[in-house]
């Protein structure tokens, strides 16, 4: 009932206790008309206004913003970007502002768990925190000795996980550090910057000047729902000034919505559009050719092979048109060499031809003369910072196994961790070694690497599976011991620095102290390496490495402190073409890479088509929402009221054909015949026929997280079909396809765009 | 002559949701359907006559002119003296439980002497009050352009969060301020030929992206004109004056 309608009934009674006088008790659980506010009463400002202040570091994301949190009364109640920052300023995104809400999380790992129950089941005793690394510690050992040091593994993402990786290397393993970060996400793209430009232009972070720029090219990157605040800022700040935006994406993304030109290309021929752009440019003279005769090599070698690509032939495989293809190239030489050519950054998509693609985006941006160019590719400044003796962790006498799981991927050698993919393989089969144990720290595997059901059947296999997590998620759900994690808010981690435009040193440091019985990661490491006898992270406490790290920079926690919590340093981002010198061998960006060629790989990107779906599919495409992290904050209270679902988006003229309305709820099948929770449909004309889209990281299995569980739909249960990148064994995400089932009736997707004969089809197997 | 007004310019505004996130955090409203000051609603991707469009409504409380949730609020007027906390000017005023503060157009609410009708939440055409009735004497609720945060020489919350610098927020009247420059520089205020109450809350953007804006979210329903103002209801308020002015507690049951 509306309060007013209330009122209205109770006028009759009212009236009858008024001409009683017999108000002096209170209903309602209050007098009605009584004065209570409470600031009123306390004196506090209201708000955040007069809170005390801490520095630290985001961790709502990997990005890391610098940011300042409000505490009054011993309680987080707000938190802002720090203002010293260069990056954010008092700005935070979303998510930034709902860290509150994790810690505060009633769902929260609240002390050590240990299963009862089987495997996934969900049925815990609480242990002690001693009992809890016993164990651990006890099976380590014995997996260790039982089947040799590489049948422990390690997954693991963001800074509270380094502290465990040190034991893991210090007992002799290879398979740490197998960051689905870098096997799901970025590993591509990384690997293709590393060999044209000698860096990593885009890993964790980009390293390209988008504020500056007089114009923008995006493929397939969605800024605005993929939120990261410096990031966003340079390009909002570009696009205020006036940069021309060039979008290439299946769906009409937010940033498409800004775009001078957005061209709606047919999943998995990115590639064709950009060596047709490469052969383009080269045959117009578009290019820099001072620029490239100065500072590339395998100019003609790139030449000669993209020859065969041309604007006829990419409109027929892209789906596009000759002239907007044209209109998109032209508008970007006009502005070379103030120009982003951006590097993407999720780059595990196809498996065959990822590291191809983002190789042609960084030719592209080395034919205009983009690099170390205003508004191109920058270079990094590093910050100093020391290295603590005390972190380190002696290693154990070990051998080497006979065979590594790294062997199959020549170019994953600069970079730490196995892929994961052929961990989960090795668990299952045993090949080429037994993986027995498995670590999981700051990532929740199930739902983030492709076929979970593999994933859980590998699980079942192990001896052992302990995981440090502040929400249980899948991964906890799956676990032997669950240690209950500090969130960023509650520890320290190690100083970070940040090498991009505007340099800065900073620190997170605890806000409030650790609720429940949650542990720092450090103080969790330290007490295993007590444990296991490892000789090794011998510093007290977390300031003391800190300090130490600091004391190469000239700073102390204090001083720090004293200076805002954040010091910066002046940038060097930019070079003049006519001495650069980029950190590959030869000090030449390398159009066509010879190592590639050495292992048999393409030296210069060539299209490899991505099947098209098969009959009656449509592709599964996957993105962000702006208010959530990976699948880790769908339970945050606010970010949950916020965006609680995820929608299929389905095409319009798809939709009305098979008979879909907008808010449908529905299931989405995959071509394995794995089915999704239910979820519902947006139908839109900002989706191709060919494609259904939905935001990563929902539909929840784990009904410990009592808001997050079974909202809306999970990409990465329908992604059960992958392949692995040659080059470094990234796992592809975009290679699976779904149909709808509405009201238990099965609904293929009819096929509005011809697919050209060059495009094979995907074929279903048979199982 | 002041009136604080916040443009909002959807040329910058990615759809973040960090301005509705900051505005919660900071003034703690609680979650419950429907309840917030602030907002952000995804519009699209959809064909207008400009153009597909994929754009967003960050809304909150326009602080109109010709506020009609003020009108419709049932609370007994009393005097209350205003302060300008820019010049220490002072004014006297006869305001009702919900008031449009002179110094800054503010649209405010007295928890004090609010009642808790909800009469002012029916009223607002732009749906931008709640009644929190999480509250042991439920309250109206809305956004105060965080006059409790400017009158203490801070920014509002949602601008200061808004990491793509999409919200610009000053006094309309000062003809240095960006929010004047934009303004009268064509910035719109989202309203329709029906519902014309002088919103201070001004759009930029692309035709194609205020064309959604408008097409889905101006007002049409003078919902001020349906809120029951009968002599039936005259009578209740007057019961309830009466109480109000006795200070007398009454027993609801």
């Amino acid at each position: 009932m509306k309060r007013r309608e209330f009122l209205k009934l109770s006028t009759a009674t009212c009236m009858a206790m008024a001409a009683l006088g017999t108000g002096g008790k209170q209903g309602l659980g209050g007098g009605l008309f009584s004065p209570t506010m409470a600031d009123a009463s306390t004196g506090q400002l209201p708000g955040s206004l007069g809170a005390k202040e801490v520095t630290s570091v985001c961790e709502m994301c990997f990005w890391r913003c610098p940011i300042v949190a409000k505490v009054k009364n011993g309680k987080l109640v707000k938190i802002e970007g720090n203002p010293k920052s260069p990056v954010n300023g008092t700005r935070v995104c979303a998510r930034g502002n709902s860290g509150v809400q994790l810690l505060y999380d009633p769902d929260r790992v609240k002390y050590p768990l240990k299963r009862v129950g089987a495997r996934g089941e969900g049925k815990w005793a609480k242990i002690s925190w001693d009992e809890a690394l016993d164990e651990i510690a006890f099976n380590m050992d014995k997996v260790r000795k039982k089947y040799g040091p590489s049948s422990l593994a390690y997954f693991d993402h963001g800074a509270s996980a380094e502290f465990l990786r040190e034991i893991f290397k210090a007992l002799g393993t290879e398979n740490y550090s197998n960051e689905p970060a870098f096997f799901q996400c970025v590993g591509p793209v990384a690997v293709s910057y590393m060999s044209t430009m000698g860096y990593i232009v885009s890993g964790t972070r980009q390293y390209i000047d988008m504020a500056n720029a007089k114009a923008i090219l995006l493929v397939g990157s969605h800024i605005g729902e993929n939120v990261h605040v410096s990031h966003v800022r340079e390009y909002v700040e570009g696009l205020a000034k006036g940069a021309k935006l060039v979008v290439v994406d299946p769906r009409f993304s937010a940033p498409a919505n800004k775009a001078d030109i957005y061209l709606p290309i047919r999943p998995g021929t990115d590639t064709a559009l950009l060596l047709t752009w490469i052969n383009y440019v080269i045959e117009h003279n578009l290019y820099d050719k001072d620029f490239v005769e100065k500072n590339c090599e395998g100019f003609e070698r790139l030449r000669q092979s993209v020859k065969k690509y041309t604007l006829s032939w990419a409109a027929r495989i892209c789906d596009l048109k000759v002239d907007d293809m044209e209109q998109a190239i032209l508008l970007l030489a006009r502005y070379r060499p103030n120009l982003t050519i951006h590097p993407g950054r999720h780059s595990a998509w196809y498996g065959n031809g990822d590291v191809g693609r983002h190789q042609a985006l960084a030719i592209l941006g080395a034919l205009f003369g983009t690099v170390g160019a205003k508004g191109g590719i920058i270079f990094q400044t590093p910050v100093v910072k020391g290295h603590a003796e005390c972190l380190k962790c002696e290693k154990l006498p070990s051998e080497e196994p006979e065979t590594s799981l790294r062997d199959n991927y020549p170019f994953v050698e600069p970079f730490p961790g196995s892929p994961t993919a052929a961990i989960i393989k090795a668990t299952l089969t045993g090949e080429p070694y037994p993986i027995k144990l498995w670590g999981i720290n700051g990532v929740n595997i199930l739902q983030t690497i492709p076929n979970p059901y593999d994933t859980m059947k590998a699980i079942k296999k192990l001896d052992f599976i302990f995981c440090e997590e502040m929400l249980m998620g899948e991964t906890a759900l799956w676990s032997d011991i669950v240690l209950p994690g500090a969130t960023y808010l509650e520890r320290y981690d190690g100083v970070y620095v940040y090498d991009g435009i505007t340099p800065y040193l900073t620190l997170r440091q605890p806000v409030v102290e650790p609720m429940f019985e949650a542990k720092p990661p450090f103080w969790t490491a330290k007490q295993l390496a007590k444990k296991l006898k490892l000789k090794g992270l011998s510093c007290e406490k977390e300031e003391d490495f800190i300090n130490e790290e600091l004391k190469e920079a000239g700073l102390s926690i204090a001083s720090l402190n004293k200076k805002g919590g954040i010091v910066t340093y002046p940038g060097k981002p930019y070079r003049d073409k006519d001495s650069l010198k980029v950190p590959t061998e030869s000090g030449k960006i390398q159009l066509s890479v010879s190592d590639f060629a050495d292992e048999d790989l393409p030296p210069v990107p060539e299209f490899i088509p991505a099947p098209a779906p098969p009959e009656g599919f449509a592709r599964l495409i996957y993105g962000r929402a702006p208010v959530h992290t990976f699948s880790r904050t769908m339970n945050n209270l606010w970010l949950h009221n916020e965006w609680p679902e995820n929608h299929a988006w389905v095409n319009d003229e798809v939709a009305s054909k098979i008979g879909l309305k907008d808010g449908d709820t529905v299931i989405l099948e995959n071509q394995n015949g794995y089915r999704s929770l239910g979820i519902k449909v947006k139908v839109t004309p900002g989706i191709r026929p060919d494609a259904i889209y939905i935001d990563h990281g929902f539909g929840s299995r784990s009904p410990f997280l009592k808001r997050a569980y079974k909202r809306g739909a999970s990409d990465q249960f329908l992604i059960t079909h992958y392949k692995n990148d040659p080059f470094m064994g990234a796992s592809s995400h975009r290679t699976d396809f779904v149909r709808i089932i509405k009201d238990g009736k099965t609904l293929n997707i009819p096929e509005l765009v011809c697919v050209p004969p060059e495009i094979p089809r995907f074929q279903i197997e048979q199982s | 002559m002041s009136q604080y007004a916040m443009v909002i310019d959807l040329n910058r505004c990615v759809g973040c949701h960090a301005c509705a996130l900051a505005c919660r955090a900071e003034w703690h409203v609680p979650v419950q359907p429907g309840y917030r000051r602030n907002w952000v609603k995804r519009m699209g991707p959809e064909m207008t006559p400009e153009g597909m469009s994929y754009t967003f409504y960050p809304g909150l409380c326009n602080h109109c002119d010709h506020p009609v949730c003020v009108e419709v609020c049932p609370a007994d007027p009393v005097d209350k003296v205003f302060k300008d906390f820019r010049t220490g000017k002072t004014k006297k005023m006869t305001v009702k439980a919900t008031y449009k503060e002179p110094f800054t157009g503010a649209v405010l609410i007295d928890k004090e002497r609010c009642i808790g009708c909800g009469a002012c939440v029916e009223a607002c055409p732009y749906h931008a009050r709640y009644l929190d009735e999480t509250l042991d004497e439920p309250k109206a609720d809305k956004c105060t352009f965080c006059y409790e945060r400017i009158s203490r020489g801070e920014i509002p919350a949602c601008v200061k969060t808004c990491i793509a610098d999409a919200r610009i927020f000053g006094d309309l009247y000062d003809s240095n301020s960006r929010v004047h420059k934009l303004v009268h520089g064509g910035a719109k205020r989202l309203q329709s030929k029906v519902v014309q109450i002088g919103p201070n809350v001004y759009w930029v953007g692309k035709p194609k992206d205020l064309n959604l804006l408008f097409k889905h979210y101006a007002p049409r329903e003078r919902t001020w004109e349906t809120v029951d103002n009968g002599i039936e209801d005259l009578g209740r308020r007057g019961i309830l004056k009466a109480a109000l002015r006795k200070g007398t507690r009454i027993k609801v049951l």
